[in-house]
């Protein structure tokens, strides 16, 4: 086992540098925000999922005390859509027409002095429909179906021959249902337009987007929109999108011309901030008897919304997962009166993982060969798809170092042998991955007289710890102390930041500190160039180190002058500069020019459930999930992340589903009363621990690990139930019923 | 016209009464508040007084993000109006600091990254220190069982349990 490798100030535990202020609740969400003079608005949704609204009177409404305004279709100006972020098409705007797509469209905005003057208001706005029947079933034939929607269906070698020439064939049918991302935060935004240009605190992962997308809204420049939100409340993939929410506070703002606050209520986030789409996908796996795959066939059909565009590749990570010669993938989309899905943690692997794995296990059963054997017979050495090497991949030592940890081995391979205490106890595992993902991203670093450094980027926050590790690695590439670095986000004014999302911001956003960084080196070289009292005279960057708080020549041989440097104060003081600040930009790595395959997080999953037989009670007992995320910032709050991110994966596999009344198109449970999430006594001690290298892909050798731990952890508790009970249940998520 | 009043509350014959006047202590320092009779105890703690560390995450009494102590004793501040609570004591996370200092609760949570977004955090440390108090803390699953009224999707559970559990190890807070 390999440990990776730590320098200086990474790698440490240290503590979360905004812990103080969020433990104290002096943190600044947007919903904290207020303005002198803040109306408030409250918005009215659709009780219909598809149709024409027919009549709309807000009379009663506007005579309500403190009613200031009700928009509708009827009086609302034209908005422009907004700019499409990574994973999405732009976010229609809404009140633009008399149409409804889907249960709990906004239809109209009711803005007053007070929210409970408006949410009051809200109800007498008196809405008539002329309905269509909505189409919200998945297998209803008649919503337009989408075929490889966004061209990454996948196909190697010869499935059918492959099928042809396998001893072993399995067949098996999954479903997976609608989960919403339900943040704690609800998702707030306050607008102030100071003549032309307006500010925006609004719950987002993505501050540039919301601003480019306001901008285009509104037809503003964009240098005209700042978007601030220094905490998020967390998101999960709901704020990876400029929900219409947003564009009608900055609108109804505009209109009033006073600042507007609106927080949405926790039915409206079920319907107004995206969700993970529901499934069902068919796998079919061929195997010789010693356990060698012969194909992989992996279709899965999803949810999209009528009016929107959602970006979830499903089946396309089964043809990485493993070596096999022959496989074809393809993604499906049918397009229903549903609210628009979108990015929930892990979007796609957490679904199409499910299916694959659950599938192994169950061959694996058939062949009578031990789960982790079988994966490791197919263990992809190298990218499966291009052939192109992994710039880094360390599962083998995540299963090896989880089945030791676990105990593995320990088990009765025999279903229904175990148990204890009167429950059947189930031991399950599977395998996980993370694609690669990274944007474009820039990152601005100053130096001043005193030797401290500012670092900051537009970039978010949203509780993964881009504070503390941003922190961290600007002093370690800087040579300075913690307490000597500044790091700031979560503003649009700031150089612009891809989201905090697809686990690709700390590779982004590290990276572009690295290049600002070096940046700075370089032009502190170029001004001592001529400089006959700099020890540095006449260095380049591969010359010197940073450290101490200053440039030194790296040691060579340990000559005369070999140790020589100067602090930052010493250098800008003697050229008669105050301070210097230097941009970096980092692009995402061409495997063209490495030859190295594009590189994400791996994993192993293992658990074990106990199952009482005659209620039909499922617990899960232990988890311990290992994890090849590459160089790791900080391993305490890298431990955090696959923590909740199991959690999450818990809450998928065993409560989480959103319904859907399958007449009208209404959310039936969007409350967090009637939605289940997993709670504190849910969750068991959860074991974590991280292998592998830095990754060789990028300078930092960073790989996210935001959305991995969530993988495979519906995977393994199923196939720990089918262990404990005999019972192999393909539907998430697995509930009592299902048990008894 | 009028029917006789039967009593003094119902003695006026204008429109509903839509405000109320309430004195209760927040943090130590009794405020007078002239309210809408709709304003729940969260929503005259963030919008009438500032006191934005108590947050809103549901406004159902569902996610435990808006829990304060009222009169000493654990209560979701969105399903209690701040009409009941006249002459009463309310301590909400801006009030556990003293001289300056973090409550032993609020240093353990950073010390086990008990928390990652931080929303339900104020909620998370005022059901601890109140469990606390309570003598309810005396075993994890004692811990995870009265906590589980305070959701954390962030999923920082064992974080929040290891952090509860080192404070009533050394002796409560």
């Amino acid at each position: 086992m390999s440990v990776t490798e730590q320098r200086a100030l990474l790698g440490a535990g240290i503590d979360r540098v905004d812990g103080p202020v969020k433990v104290t609740g002096a943190a600044p969400y947007p919903s904290d925000v207020r303005y002198p003079d803040m109306a408030h608005a409250a918005l009215v949704g659709s009780t219909v999922a598809a149709g024409r609204v027919s009549q709309i009177d807000s009379a009663a409404a506007r005579a309500q005390p403190g009613v200031l305004m009700v928009i509708t279709h009827e009086n609302a100006p034209t908005l422009r859509p907004g700019a499409a972020p990574p994973f999405a098409g732009p976010t229609p705007p809404a009140l633009q027409d008399d149409r409804v797509h889907h249960y709990g469209q906004y239809v109209a905005v009711v803005v007053a002095n007070t929210p409970q003057q408006a949410a009051s208001a809200a109800r007498l706005v008196s809405v008539s429909y002329e309905p269509d029947e909505p189409l919200l079933a998945i297998d209803d034939a008649r919503g337009e179906l989408l075929r490889d929607p966004w061209g990454f269906d996948s196909q190697r070698g010869d499935v059918a021959a492959g099928m042809a020439a396998a001893e072993v064939r399995l067949e098996a049918r999954f479903t997976t249902s609608e989960n919403t991302n339900n943040p704690l935060g609800l998702f707030s935004t306050v607008a102030a337009w100071d003549g032309d240009t307006v500010i925006v605190h609004d719950v987002t992962q993505f501050t540039s987007n919301v601003q480019a997308s306001i901008a285009k809204a509104f037809e503003l420049p964009e240098s005209a929109v700042r978007v601030i939100v220094p905490y998020v409340g967390g998101g999960f993939g709901a704020g990876l999108r400029v929900w219409p929410h947003t564009l009608l506070t900055v609108l109804a703002a505009r209109l009033l011309r006073r600042p507007v606050k609106t927080v949405l209520t926790r039915p409206q986030m079920f319907t107004g901030v995206g969700h993970r789409a529901n499934t069902v996908q068919t796998v079919k796996l061929g195997a010789m008897r010693d356990g060698e795959l012969t194909a992989i066939d992996h279709e899965s059909l999803q949810t999209v919304a009528v009016n929107d565009d959602n970006v979830e590749p499903v089946a396309s990570g089964s043809a990485s997962s493993y070596a096999c010669a022959n496989a074809s993938t393809r993604d499906l989309q049918r397009r229903l009166n549903i609210p628009v899905p979108g990015s929930m943690r892990a979007p796609g692997e957490a679904q199409g993982n499910f299916a694959l794995e659950c599938a192994l296990d169950e061959l694996s059963y058939e062949l009578g060969i031990d789960p982790l054997q079988l994966r490791l017979r197919n263990y992809a050495e190298v990218q499966p798809a291009s052939g192109l090497p992994w710039s880094s991949k360390a599962q083998r030592e995540c299963f090896a170092v989880g089945a030791e940890r676990f105990g593995w081995f320990g088990r009765n391979p025999e279903v229904g042998s175990m148990q204890e205490r009167g429950w059947r106890v189930g031991y399950g595992l599977a395998g996980a991955a993370y694609g690669w993902w990274q944007a474009r991203t820039e990152a601005r670093v100053t130096v001043y007289g005193d030797g401290s450094a500012f670092v900051r980027s537009a970039a978010t926050d949203i509780g993964t710890g881009t504070y503390t590790v941003m922190k961290q690695l600007s002093a370690e590439l800087l040579g300075l102390e913690l307490r000597q670095v500044r790091f700031d986000l979560g503003d649009s004014d700031m150089p612009y930041s891809t989201q905090s999302g697809g686990s690709g911001l700390t590779g982004a956003l590290g990276n572009a500190i690295n290049v600002a960084c070096n940046g700075l080196i370089e032009k502190l070289l170029a001004l001592v160039a001529d400089d006959d009292d700099s020890p540095l005279q006449g260095c380049s960057l591969e010359d010197v180190v940073a450290r101490d708080g200053g440039i030194y020549r790296r040691e060579h041989g340990g000559g005369a002058g070999s140790d020589a440097g100067e602090g930052y104060g010493e250098i800008l003081a003697r050229h008669g500069v105050a301070d210097l600040t230097v941009d970096g930009e980092s692009v995402p790595p061409d495997p063209g020019q490495t030859g190295m395959a594009l590189t994400g997080a791996f994993g192993a999953k293992f658990v074990e459930v106990r199952v009482d037989p005659d209620l039909g009670l499922l617990r899960v007992a232990r988890v311990t999930s290992v994890i090849d995320g590459g160089r790791i910032l900080n391993e305490k709050l890298a431990r955090s992340q696959i923590l909740g991110a199991t959690v999450g994966g818990i809450g998928q596999a065993i409560f989480e589903e959103t319904v859907t009344d399958p007449g009208t198109g209404r959310i039936a449970n969007a409350t967090f009363g009637d939605y289940l999430v997993a709670v504190n006594a849910d969750v068991p001690e959860l074991d974590v621990v991280f292998v592998g290298e830095p990754d060789r892909n990028t300078p930092i050798g960073t790989k996210g690990i935001g959305e991995v731990g969530l993988v495979g952890t519906a995977a393994a508790i199923a196939n720990a139930v089918y262990h404990a009970t005999g019972k192999r249940l393909r539907s998430l998520p697995i509930t009592l019923d299902q048990l008894m | 016209m009028a029917r006789a009043p039967s009593n003094a509350s119902a003695a006026s014959s204008g429109p509903p009464r839509t405000s109320v006047d309430v004195a209760v202590n927040v943090n130590g320092d009794v405020e007078l508040l002239r309210l809408d009779n709709r304003v729940t105890l969260l929503d005259a703690l963030r919008d009438e007084l500032g006191l934005t560390g108590t947050k809103k995450g549901c406004d159902q009494g569902a996610c435990g993000a808006c829990t304060v102590l009222l009169d000493g004793k654990r209560v979701l501040s969105c399903l209690t109006l701040a009409a009941q609570c006249d002459g009463r004591e309310v301590t909400t996370v801006e009030g556990l600091m003293h001289d300056g200092t973090l409550h032993p609760v609020q240093e353990a949570f950073i010390r086990h990254d008990a928390f990652q977004c931080g929303y339900c955090t104020p909620g998370q440390v005022m059901s601890a220190v109140a469990l606390l108090k309570e003598g309810r803390a005396t075993s994890d699953e004692e811990i995870r069982e009265f906590m589980s009224g305070n959701i954390c999707r962030c999923g920082a559970y064992p974080n929040i349990v290891a952090a509860i559990r080192e404070v009533a190890g050394n002796g409560g807070a």
